[in-house]
């Protein structure tokens, strides 16, 4: 046997393919990463703590091997598929019941999907505690953000492709989000004057007015073939990146990649596959219904990594939560290299210290408690679209039972432009510093105290006139929806009997039991109390603020501030619609333009 | 530009700023950036069709008197509309939620109609009372065709108030 093996090792054939043998020296094992195309992405020696699984936890290589997973399974499943309206579904059905190892083949494919956006979101975020976006590798982090929104457009262009109900009003709502982008969409707010529902955004995405054998074909195209295709270009740079930037953390010795770390990625990637295997054997893919243009069923819930994004959708307008805020979103990411310029906290995870009742980040306080505020915001959001919403749409908690006969009257309102555009002003204005020149010139005029005072008497302004512009309009505005009416309703007597908008009808409640005088007593007494704690946060703020803006320059702040006031403003709203029954704070609906 | 000295006449900086070779060598890289970008700019009307195979976007829904008072949904499965009946006459929803495009339910016991995917609610006028949805629902035109049945036709749609409670958009008929 040893010498067959021995002759065989002889062999032209052989040696023509295996340049090297395969003893275990010094030698070899640089051969072997160097020598094979496959293994040569990797250095040929890295830096012990690179290899530490609880630094990277692997969440990188498992990205990349769940998207290798992804391309078999879907080329596999691609021998079956026709990408038309009459043969799509049943295809898939056959794929599921008829086609041998069919459905298992299904099932991981969409379950590695799944595992692969949550893989790749935790790298993200163990990427970003580390540091390891810091100089030099401020590019790849770029890189990475566009992987991650190309991950999230694979899943969605890929669930139109089963043609059942989730996958057509998933696309529907998809598609129309995109008519209501702002200048390009047929229902968005500045449309140029030539834009129809034939030749606008939505048009261009779905290749139609309604979603049909057009879609598909699209879909199809861009989820086999056009999108993978840039994915692979930018996988390309962000692993040749990852080699040419080096790692974030390396303090010690180096050791050979053949093997410790080949044998890692080999054992990752076979606990990964065991877990793939067992979950789908165990778990069915979905499959509903097949698609009808006409009925959308009660409730219509997207996969769980879109659920936040639908639950967002409630809030506001489809321009701001389907185009504003993702764009917002992907933009603030990709540009959290270039804004945060602290070069602490780079190869190591935070640590934290107590400051007063807190638990604070102590390197990087501002920039870790405002990423991790935003990734559980939205893992907050899925958790309530997931959980907390039942049959249309309505709010029931998780351990209630839906009911298609619940009777629920909801009611919203919007605020008068005028006090919603204030409440807007003011909340934004509360994000503006007193740079250092003002601060010396009101010093120079009203003594060493005047600064701190002034800063301090404009907080609380501010945080007044945002309460008020809360409050007042909701207590004392007439309600537009009736003017036909000879005495107008008011907003007070319609939220206020709402059962969707809890602290009106509280503060109702109180003017109908109280009475009048002591009841507006009350509501004059919170309304101020709101005021002084807004306006105290403002002034909490207002140190670190004029710090930030003297370390980083107007342009940085601006974009810092800017997005940081945009994401507690989604929390803000989110407070008035679910508290107050306030629906727009702005609107003009024939322009479209809501907020 | 290999001499950076400065010139004593304009006349001469202009020269060597954007003299002969500068300006051949500009213009020329100007017309192959302007013809890639023309080109792949019209490339983006490619993802435009001309001709769309849709289905037909008017039909026939029978006889007046077929329709009870208040609101059908015989017609909601096939052409996605609900037509609604009043003492005076009638009018034609399109089943689309105005916020994006789902199908919205009918519940009889609060008067409204629902939209399971974000949860706007509709009143038997159309106009929003709850929920994210921006607009009121649409109204299909509709008429009487010449063989006495309701003619609906989704192609044309109103929903301003005023508008779309004459012309087209209603049809008078005493119940």
């Amino acid at each position: 046997m040893q010498d067959l093996k021995q002759s065989v090792k002889k062999t032209k054939l052989w040696k023509s393919i295996f340049r090297h043998d395969f003893a275990d020296t010094p030698r070899t094992r640089l051969q072997r990463v160097f020598g094979n195309v496959f293994l040569h992405l990797h250095p040929v020696r890295v830096p012990k703590d690179a290899l530490r699984v609880v630094y990277t936890w692997g969440m990188g290589g498992l990205s990349f091997y769940m998207f290798l997973v992804l391309t078999v399974t879907g080329i596999l499943l691609m021998f079956y598929y026709r990408p038309t309206t009459i043969h799509a579904y049943q295809d898939i059905k056959d794929l599921a019941y008829a086609v041998t190892l069919g459905g298992l083949l299904r099932n991981m494919h969409r379950w590695a999907a799944h595992l692969m956006v949550v893989v790749v979101i935790l790298h993200m975020v163990r990427v970003f505690l580390t540091g390891a976006y810091k100089p030099p590798r401020e590019y790849n982090w770029v890189v990475g953000v566009l992987l991650l929104v190309m991950t999230l457009f694979l899943s969605y262009t890929g669930y139109l492709l089963p043609w059942d109900q989730l996958a057509l009003w998933a696309v529907t709502v998809g598609a129309q989000m995109a008519a209501s982008s702002p200048v390009v969409g047929n229902e968005g707010p500045f449309r140029l004057p030539f834009i129809t529902t034939a030749n606008d955004a939505r048009f261009g995405l779905i290749g139609g007015t309604v979603i049909g054998d057009a879609t598909l074909i699209r879909f199809y195209v861009l989820h086999c073939i056009a999108v993978p295709f840039i994915f692979c270009v930018f996988l390309c740079v962000h692993l040749w990146r990852v080699r040419k930037d080096a790692f974030s953390r390396q303090t010690g010795e180096k050791v050979d990649v053949w093997p410790h770390l080949v044998s890692r990625e080999f054992l990752a990637a076979l606990l990964s596959t065991i877990v793939l295997f067992v979950w789908s054997m165990a778990m069915q893919a979905p499959l509903e219904g097949i698609a009808n243009l006409n009925v959308t069923p009660n409730p219509s819930k997207a996969p769980w990594y879109f659920v936040g994004l639908q639950e967002l959708l409630v809030y506001f307008d489809p321009w701001i939560a389907g185009v504003v805020l993702p764009t917002a979103i992907i933009v603030g990411l990709m540009a959290i290299p270039y804004v945060d310029v602290n070069p602490r906290g780079v190869g190591q995870y935070p640590t934290m210290a107590r400051r007063g009742a807190l638990w604070v980040p102590t390197e990087r306080p501002f920039a870790v408690s405002v990423f991790m505020l935003g990734i559980v915001m939205w893992f907050v959001l899925i958790f309530i679209g997931y959980y907390c919403r039942g049959p249309n749409w309505e709010w029931y908690w998780p351990w209630e039972e839906w009911s298609h006969r619940r009777v629920t009257k909801l009611t919203l309102k919007n605020l008068p432009n005028l006090w919603g555009g204030l409440l807007l002003l003011s909340y934004f204005l509360q994000g503006t510093p007193m740079p250092k020149f003002v601060k010396d010139r009101l010093a120079a005029r009203g003594g060493p105290r005047a600064p701190a005072l002034v800063s301090a008497s404009l907080h609380l302004g501010l945080g007044m006139v945002m309460a008020a512009s809360i409050f007042v309009p909701l207590i004392w505005a007439p309600d537009p929806d009736y003017p036909e009416k000879s005495k107008y309703t008011m907003l007070f007597l319609s939220l206020g009997h709402a059962p969707n908008a809890p602290v009106v009808s509280g503060l109702y409640r109180l003017v109908e039991q109280l009475g009048a005088g002591a009841g507006y007593a009350i509501i004059a007494g919170i309304i101020a109390a709101t005021g002084l704690l807004l306006g105290w946060i403002g002034i909490g703020f207002a140190r670190f603020k004029d710090r930030l803006y003297e370390e980083v320059g107007l342009i940085k702040y601006s974009l810092v501030m800017g997005l940081f006031l945009c994401m507690m403003g989604v929390l803000g709203k989110i407070v008035l619609r679910l508290l107050f029954g306030i629906k727009y704070l702005i609107s003009f609906p024939g322009a479209s333009f809501n907020i | 530009m290999s001499s950076r000295t400065a010139s004593p006449t304009t006349w001469a900086w202009l020269e060597e700023r954007f003299g002969r070779r500068e300006f051949l060598l500009k213009a020329g890289w100007a017309f192959f950036y302007l013809f890639l970008g023309g080109w792949l700019l019209s490339n983006l009307k490619y993802l435009f069709p001309n001709v769309l195979y849709e289905p037909s976007l008017s039909f026939k829904a029978g006889r007046p008197e077929e329709f009870a008072l208040g609101i059908s949904e015989k017609w909601k499965k096939a052409q996605r509309v609900w037509i609604v009946r009043t003492q005076e006459g009638f009018y034609c929803f399109w089943a689309r939620c105005t916020h994006l495009g789902c199908t919205p339910n009918w519940f009889d016991a609060e008067g409204r109609f629902k939209c399971p995917c974000h949860g706007s609610n509709f009143n038997t006028h159309g106009d929003v009372i709850a929920g994210p949805a921006p607009k009121p629902l649409w109204r299909c035109a509709i008429r009487v065709a010449d063989d006495g049945q309701l003619f609906i036709d989704k192609g044309r749609l109103e929903n301003r108030p005023g508008q779309r409670e004459q012309g087209d958009f209603f049809l008078p008929m005493k119940a």
